[in-house]
């Protein structure tokens, strides 16, 4: 296991590099971050010329990504095109998408886990029917839409109605917030609501898909009869047997959906104003801030490679006939 | 809009004071009454906060770098650093009687100006506000080769016209010594005879019509003296000392800040606690928010029906739509051989259907709105003028009259054909290129591709990302036609680099179209030094009118603007002009009753 470990990191470094030295051919090549300060009649050549010594679009293309490199693995990621450290802003950046996504990860999975053995064990009864027709419900409704439903049709007239704001429907927090972690609670707790509940909603659904059709699997294979022949009862085989084997495919599924959705739930963010990775990759690549960019993609590229990992390795602990030799 | 009116902040500013200075006549600013400079003046309670969405990030804090110098900036930095001249909603600059007891033009030969500074102005660390900052912030922004930032890098600034005509700054009441701070600024000459008193005395080596522009958003000298740089120790918000109403008490970097009022303010304070400016990733969210109550005034940066529609819907609020400074304009590469030819340009513009365009896009929520009628101005500025008149209509059979005294041969299929050159024996057929995205000016597109085909010219769109289009496309002359939009420059001499000749690359850079005229140079050159703001103002509507004759681009409309708040809260004047909503944020707060 230690070797296959040690083997799949080496691979992940030199995809790693692969992946950077790509990303910045990409976005070097792919426009001016400077075009719009170019466009305003006001701004000088000699001010130009400042900004590109000052940005290092004055050197060839591979001297940049020299000193990029030279930096970024001494941990320094540069500054942005307005001259902010990158570094200070990723890490607040992922700060705010985590809080996001740990929650709704958390309540996810467990909605999704229930609903898929619940649907399983009802199966082709209306039980089953209804949470598969809630579940594809949610799995084809578009993210944005469930974000402005939940806006325009739960925040603002409850708000209204109670003549308070139960539900914020933008920002992480109230700018105003002081006080210690307890006090902030509430706060937190109304402006983390709705866009937990949208993630929470368009992420269980195909777990729960997942988790019923490998329930099914399970129930109906030999070791989950024999289980039953020798008379151990229903309760034990369904969460020793059938669950314990139902969890393998949906750990890897769930593992890859959560290292995909550190990198920034674009959508919900957009739509509840969160400012955690995906938007500052947006901001990113809409600027050609090629810093913003590079350092977006270590990260990102960071957690899919750890948690694929880590999915490898769960899969070997749920089942013990997989080895990695 | 990707060409977003923002950036321009500076050049707009400048416009703005030149013409309303040349309205004036005056060449002397004494004490105005704030109460009919600074808007409406309802009776609000004291105390409370506002929350005002902004609908872009902030990247820095000194704005009058290129590299932050953002609209949604300036709108914080109104009311924190200390600005000579104030502009009100009516565009119009006025003297900012807290920070000076006067300003004025004691000589026009070499060009001076006296300041004279409140004594009790000072920043909030307790510090004077004093000649060592206008001096600095002269120096930094002057563009001289000789002076660089505190880590030896050349300063980074947003613009340096008018700073770069100063040839000196002195100061007397009392004269303190010379301007070299206790503590050396690294690579700044310390030299220069200068004290540090409140009667401060600016001679120009050229005339500098706009120089009520200038000292706006003072940087403190002694900040920096003490290590913080130009270009980047900004950055740190906490570094903002106030020398104004506010001060920035509270910044969570991308999500919001808080302006609480200035205890050191010299003046009369300002009436809310707190200023909240709240970040938003866009513009669609904004207006949930205010129907939340979660903010309580909004502007969106762009303007379309969708949002004007969604903000109507929301009950007890105020809403105001009006002409921005913003124009879409369309505009010809005298590079490619048929669009060098006049007759061309002229049959393109007379072909465009200019009413309807208007009435088909921002016409649907402004119908105040009309075709523009200048290059330097919109409606609303003082001294616009329709220069535009014999293009107010569409006019088919000149226009084809026009193509075929250009030699051009209609064919069989509607559409002309050149009798030489690239397309000879094929139908004329023109790229327009745009900023992709932009549904404004995909409409836009498709009306005029519509109006061309009348004419027989045959119209292909293919639009750019905005990064593609402004750093490659337009600065190489790698287009045909191009739609997009220019901010209406104050300093009309903001304008010059745009319509001076292309040949001269250094100083014409923004003239993408390949145009040159010696006489447009000259009143464009006459313009920029002229000795008073009329003459300035004169000089350039007088370009104007040639760059009309020689159809160079084709003004579209003034864009749209919508500001909506609150019924609670009063006093707030939406301002055109580039200094944005909080320019009167001192008088804002809650009803009384």
């Amino acid at each position: 296991m230690l070797a296959y470990i040690i083997r799949r990191l080496a691979y992940s470094v030199v995809v790693l590099f692969l992946s950077t030295v790509l990303v910045f051919v990409l976005v070097a090549e792919s426009g001016d971050p400077l075009a719009i300060l170019r466009s305003n009649p006001h701004v000088s050549h000699a001010t130009i010329a400042v900004r590109e010594k000052l940005l290092h679009l004055n050197l060839p293309l591979w001297d940049r990504y020299w000193y990029w490199f030279s930096h970024a693995i001494r941990g320094d990621f540069g500054q942005t095109i307005a001259y902010q450290p990158v570094g200070q802003q990723l890490w607040q950046h992922f700060g705010v998408t985590l809080r996001m996504v740990i929650l709704a990860t958390l309540i996810a999975t467990v909605a999704g886990i229930g609903m898929g053995v619940f649907a399983a064990l009802r199966n082709g009864r209306v039980g089953d029917r209804a949470s598969m027709t809630l579940n594809f419900l949610f799995l084809s409704i578009p993210t944005f839409v469930i974000g402005l439903l939940l806006k325009e049709f739960v925040a603002i007239p409850l708000n209204q109605h109670v003549n308070r704001i139960v539900f914020y429907t933008s920002g992480e927090q109230s700018p105003t917030l002081t006080g210690g972690f307890f006090s902030r609670l509430p706060d937190y707790a109304a402006h983390t609501a709705l866009p937990v509940i949208t993630l929470v909603l368009i992420t269980y659904s195909a777990w729960a898909i997942y988790q019923r059709s490998a329930t099914l699997d399970a129930i109906d294979s030999d070791f989950v009869r024999l289980a039953r022949a020798k008379g151990i009862s229903p309760g034990r085989v369904l969460t020793r047997h059938v669950v314990r084997n139902a969890l393998i495919p949906v750990t890897t599924v769930i593992a890859l959906d959560f290292a995909g959705v550190l990198g920034g739930a674009i959508v919900t963010e957009q739509v509840f104003n969160w400012q955690g990775m995906g938007t500052w990759f947006i901001q990113g690549v809409s600027t050609l801030d090629i810093n913003i960019v590079l350092a977006y993609l270590l990260i990102t590229a960071v957690f899919v490679i750890g948690f694929n990992l880590l999915a490898d390795i769960l899969y070997a602990v749920l089942d013990p006939r997989i080895r990695y030799d | 809009m990707a060409r977003i009116r923002r950036p321009f902040r500076i050049g707009a500013a400048l416009l703005v004071i030149g013409l309303a200075a040349a309205a004036c006549g005056s060449s002397s600013t004494k004490s105005s009454s704030t109460s009919t400079t600074s808007g409406s003046t309802t009776a609000v309670k004291k105390g409370g906060n506002l929350t005002f969405a902004l609908d872009e990030n902030l990247v820095g804090f000194n704005v009058n770098t290129s590299a932050a110098n953002e609209y949604v900036l300036q709108e914080i930095l109104d009311q924190v650093w200390p600005q000579s001249f104030l502009i009100n909603a009516s565009a119009t600059p006025y003297l900012n009687t807290e920070l000076l007891q006067s300003a004025s033009e004691t000589s026009t030969s070499p060009q001076t100006i006296v300041y004279k500074l409140n004594p009790k102005a000072k920043w909030s660390d307790g510090q004077p506000i004093d000649a060592w900052d206008f001096w600095y912030n002269w120096q930094a922004q002057s563009g001289a080769s000789n002076v660089t930032d505190i880590d030896g890098k050349p300063f980074d600034d947003a613009s340096t016209t008018g700073y770069n005509q100063i040839k000196s700054i002195t100061a007397a009441d009392p004269a303190s010594g010379s301007c070299a701070p206790s503590t050396a600024i690294k690579g700044i000459p310390t030299t220069i005879a200068c004290g540090n008193g409140d009667t401060i005395t600016v001679t120009f080596s050229t005339p500098f019509a706009d120089w009520r522009s200038l000292f706006g958003d003072l940087v403190p000298a002694h900040e920096v003296a003490a290590g913080t740089s130009w270009n980047s120790g900004f950055n740190d918000p906490t570094k903002v000392l106030s020398g104004s109403w506010y001060e920035i008490s509270k910044y969570t970097e991308n999500q919001s800040l808080v302006l609480t009022r200035n205890p050191q303010y010299w003046g009369t304070p300002g009436n809310l606690d707190t200023i909240t400016f709240q970040i938003f990733n866009g513009d669609t969210q904004a207006a949930p928010a205010l129907q939340n109550g979660e903010v309580q005034l909004i502007s969106p940066l762009q303007t379309d029906l969708s949002i004007v529609q969604q903000v109507k819907q929301i009950p007890a609020i105020t809403t105001k739509i009006y002409g921005g400074l913003e124009f879409q304009h369309i505009d010809f590469n005298q590079s490619d051989p048929y669009l060098a030819l006049l007759p061309v340009r002229q049959a393109i513009a007379l072909g465009t259907d200019r009413k309807q365009i208007v009435q088909r896009t921002v016409g649907e929520f402004d119908p105040s709105i009309v075709p523009l009628g200048n290059h330097m101005l919109v409606p609303g500025q003082p001294g616009y003028q329709d220069n535009g008149t014999a293009y107010e209509s569409v006019d088919v059979t000149k226009a084809k009259s026009l193509l075929e005294s250009a030699g051009m041969t209609m064919a069989s299929d509607g559409y002309f054909q050149p009798k030489t050159g690239p397309q000879a024996g094929k139908d004329l057929t023109f790229t327009i290129k745009s900023t992709s995205g932009n549904s404004l000016r995909a409409n836009i597109e498709q009306l005029f591709q519509a109006d061309m085909k009348a004419i027989g010219i045959n119209i292909q769109i293919a639009n750019e990302p905005a990064a593609t289009l402004f750093g490659t496309d337009l600065p190489k002359g790698q287009y045909q036609l191009a739609l997009f939009a220019w901010v209406s420059t104050p300093f009309e001499s903001g304008n010059q680099s745009i319509y001076c000749s292309y040949t001269n690359a250094a100083n014409c850079g923004s003239n993408w179209v390949h145009y040159a005229n010696p006489a447009v140079d000259k009143l464009l050159a006459a313009g920029a030094t002229a000795a008073s703001p009329s003459a300035e103002q004169s000089d350039f509507q007088q370009a104007d009118v040639l760059l009309w004759k020689d159809m160079v681009t084709l003004p579209l409309f003034q864009g749209v603007e919508l500001t909506a708040w609150s019924n609670n809260y009063a006093n707030i004047v939406p301002n055109p002009s580039s200094v944005g909503i909080p320019w009167n944020a001192q008088l804002w707060g809650a009803k009384a009753s």
